[in-house]
């Protein structure tokens, strides 16, 4: 700590007070290393866990206020919003300190919408979704795509929450080699201490927290490349590989030595979808795009690639295929037993069986032949008050499983 | 046959050489480079090592530079455009078969590379080499072995794939295979690129193993592994349930060991934190990595016992959340064994600790320290100095009694 005219009681009995209100931060708060500025207009953290305060307004702001500012900005580096704001930069190719403000306007939504309340103050002027007529409970990057610089942010231009919320480096900034900074091993240490002790007892910890502490150092996989990833695996071995059957073309150069040749054998894939009413249109539709696609990367041609569709009124599902050209067969009910039925009395049979489904289905007793991935539409399923016990049936253990949506 | 003048004609590509010698001209830099700081210690340790990256994203580059730190010649392979005999050993059929077997004949550089005793053997593209290929390339990787020919142990490989997401033909590793890698993910350096692109490459100064050093990171390695182990059990072996992350490195007793082995390389060549949470993280996984280097940051943090024989020397960490657990195990241990002097020694380690850093981290040890104190234990003259903090508490009790009235 730098001496100076700041009042540091007041300022430390605001961590404190925001430690004793949010306990599970309390790693990371006590891990941030203050530094006295006269530069910054308020609280600013760079991306090596310093904190730089202005003592003007340590003196403005009453104590509770003060620990809500500890929480917003410890919440931008335990969110990587630096990081985030960097990697959305680079791929949006945006550069300009509007551009930053408008990344740092936007990870302050991200926070504000659920750490302040319960003990906490919200501090005054702090940047609402509400306020850009956005709706709650976002991330920074969905933020980022729907607003821009305009007369609903104008009020926040002196914002400022320095370079470890938007990237920018500012000029009171320590840099990388300034004392008490935070190495990248160490700032993910304690982002993992954090995470640890709310997924440890949850209790009490809000749902944005919660969500965050489970996703800290396992993000989601994109479903579109686990669906990608699971039809591509269940597919190799199927499809073009080397084989001893027939004599190489090399063979001729090489008297006595027995040489493999490649063979080309595509696999068959069926896709059987479920078009019950639950499954909205643009979830199915976006599906059997990627599934199109991935048939298409493997090399597999269209003759050998048939959708069943396993409802009535499957509109969506015919124009997708007339479109990508795949042969559709049958129809049949909304029980997918019998698609995997249909699939297996198929001559010859499949290969591979792709199965979209919101799971509301039976499943097939036996695993059935060739390999089998299933697609799964993740939803809210209402809770049955009558039944509160209510399972729906999960997907069949030899199946691979991809959430999607 | 026309002997060339003196005046030499000059054809077209020579002029082109010069151009190309004036582009081939570049600089060096010093700087420090965490990816191939891991890459260097993990070949050292013998481990297979599998680089994700996309293509062209300077994997190749790096292996030259490795190689020439390591004083090994480089032998690159491309997997994708082999055939599987090329790796497994071509069947020659000799005069009797039914006596003498059908040997594997190996390939010619497998038989370079075993004469020579020693070299780095990179095989690129795994990811898109057709499964038959990749099948016998795993037995090269994990066994050495090339047909009918083992690679002698002064052997290192390196092998490179392309990341599921940009391989459209890729292949998903199984978690068998996984779990026998070092996986480092390989990423370009935006300003690096640049830099070079400008005329000037970095150079790392490549970690070193420090001979006086061996038997001590042993030690330390086995401690750090077998005392987070003891305490969570649970990790010893998880196999993931998210498919995606099962081609990627997990927990498991082999893995395990390659942890405890990289974590004695690390120490031995004393590399920075950064290096190690790469190396331990791509063996074990995010997870239980990130609570190894957490036990390995504990075990750098004073021991209480020692704080409290002597206080007047301590020396506390400066960053708060450290220096918070310090004061919380010295308030700890004081409440195990209360005794009076182990008391008055604790107190003097918040006054230091109030004189050194930040006041709130002392308020809560101190509350808890002054509960354990008995009836016939006088209450120090050094607790005077503490007001500070106890005047920053009745702030902090005075907000939240606000806020509670607000509500």
């Amino acid at each position: 700590m730098t001496a100076g005219s700041m009042d540091e009681e007041k300022l430390f009995a605001a961590r404190l007070h925001a430690v004793r209100n949010r306990p599970y931060l309390a790693t990371a708060l006590f891990a941030l290393h203050t530094v006295e500025s006269r530069r910054v207009p308020t609280m600013a953290v760079d991306r090596h866990w310093r904190c730089y305060v202005s003592p003007a307004f340590v003196d403005r702001t009453p104590l509770a206020e003060l620990a809500g500012v500890w929480v917003h900005e410890v919440s931008h580096l335990l969110r990587d919003h630096h990081g985030r704001s960097d990697r959305f930069a680079a791929e949006h190719e945006l550069t300009g300190p509007g551009e930053r403000l408008r990344m740092n306007i936007a990870a302050d939504c991200e926070i504000n919408d659920d750490v302040f309340g319960d003990g906490l103050v919200r501090p005054e002027g702090a940047v609402q979704p509400a306020s850009l007529r956005l709706r709650e409970g976002q991330l920074m990057e969905d933020y980022l795509r729907q607003f821009r610089l305009g007369p609903y942010t104008a009020g926040y231009a002196w914002l400022d929450c320095g370079s470890g919320a938007d990237g920018l480096d500012r000029d009171w900034d320590l840099g990388a080699d300034g004392a008490h900074g935070l190495s990248e091993q160490e700032r993910d240490a304690v982002r993992f201490r954090v995470a640890q002790g709310i997924n440890g007892s949850p209790g009490d910890v809000p749902k944005g927290w919660q969500r965050w502490a489970q996703e800290a150092f396992h993000p989601p996989q994109p479903w579109r490349e686990l669906l990608g990833a699971a039809v591509r695996s269940a597919m190799s071995g199927a499809g073009e590989d080397y084989t001893y059957g027939r004599p190489s073309r090399r063979s001729a150069g090489l008297p006595g030595v027995v040489m493999p040749s490649l063979r080309r054998r595509p696999p068959r894939v069926c896709v059987i979808v479920d078009t019950s009413g639950s499954v909205s249109d643009a979830e199915l539709g976006s599906a059997l795009l990627e599934i199109a696609a991935i048939v298409r990367a493997v090399g597999g041609r269209r003759d050998l690639v048939s959708v069943l569709s396993c409802d009535a009124a499957a509109h969506v599902t015919h124009e997708l295929c007339r479109a990508e050209g795949i042969p559709l067969v049958g129809g049949g009910g909304t029980d997918l037993r019998t698609g995997f039925a249909q699939v297996q009395r198929g001559n010859p049979r499949a290969d591979v069986i792709v199965a979209l489904t919101d799971g509301q289905t039976p499943w097939p007793e036996a695993r059935p032949p060739g390999r089998t991935v299933v697609g799964l539409f993740s939803r809210q399923r209402p809770v049955d008050e009558n039944n509160p016990h209510y399972e729906p049936e999960v997907p069949p253990a030899w199946a691979r499983v991809v959430t999607v949506g | 046959m026309d002997i060339p003048s003196e005046a030499a004609h000059l054809r077209p590509l020579d002029v082109a050489a010069d151009l190309l010698a004036l582009l081939h001209d570049t600089d060096t830099e010093p700087r420090a480079d965490t990816q191939l700081e891991a890459l260097t210690l993990a070949v050292s340790a013998d481990l297979p090592v599998l680089l994700w990256g996309e293509p062209g994203i300077g994997k190749t580059a790096a292996l030259n530079q490795l190689a020439e730190a390591l004083e090994l010649p480089l032998t690159t392979v491309i997997a994708s455009v082999h055939e599987p005999s090329d790796f497994s050993g071509l069947p020659v059929v000799g005069d009797d078969p039914a006596t003498q077997g059908v040997p594997m004949a190996p390939p010619e550089w497998a038989v370079r590379l075993a004469r020579a005793g020693h070299g780095l053997l990179f095989l690129d593209e795994l990811s898109t080499a057709p499964p038959a290929v990749q099948a016998a390339l795993l037995r090269v990787v994990l066994e050495r072995q090339v047909g009918a020919l083992r690679l002698p142990p002064g052997v290192r490989i390196v092998a490179a794939a392309n990341p599921r997401s940009s391989a459209a033909d890729g292949w998903e590793l199984s978690p068998p295979l996984a779990n026998r890698f070092v996986h480092l993910q390989w990423a370009h350096d935006h300003d690096v690129v640049v830099r070079g692109l400008g005329g000037t490459w970095p150079k790392a100064a490549l970690p070193r193993l420090d001979r006086g050093r061996l038997p001590d990171a042993v030690t330390f390695a086995r401690r750090a592994v077998c005392g987070l182990l003891i305490a969570r059990p649970g990790l010893v072996h998880q196999l993931p349930k998210n498919e995606a992350r099962r081609g990627g490195p997990w927990p498991s007793p082999r893995s395990w060991e390659m942890a405890l082995r990289l974590i004695a390389f690390a120490t031995a060549a004393d590399v920075s934190r950064d290096v190690l949470s790469m190396l331990v993280r791509g063996a074990v996984g995010d997870g239980p990595g990130l609570e190894l280097l957490a036990g390995l940051d504990r075990m750098d943090l004073p021991d209480p016992e020692t704080l409290l024989a002597d206080p007047e020397v301590a020396v506390l960490p400066e960053r708060g959340d450290l220096r918070q657990t310090v004061l919380d195990g010295v308030v700890a241990a004081v409440r195990r064994r209360p005794e009076r002097v182990r008391w008055n020694a604790a107190w003097s380690l918040l006054l230091r600790a109030l004189e050194t850093g930040a006041p709130d981290l002392v308020v809560v040890p101190a509350a808890t320290l002054a509960s354990l104190r008995r009836d016939d234990w006088p209450v120090p003259a050094a607790i005077e100095r503490l007001s500070g903090a106890v005047s920053l508490s009745r702030q902090a009790d005075q907000a939240a009694a606000d806020a509670g009235e607000d509500r």
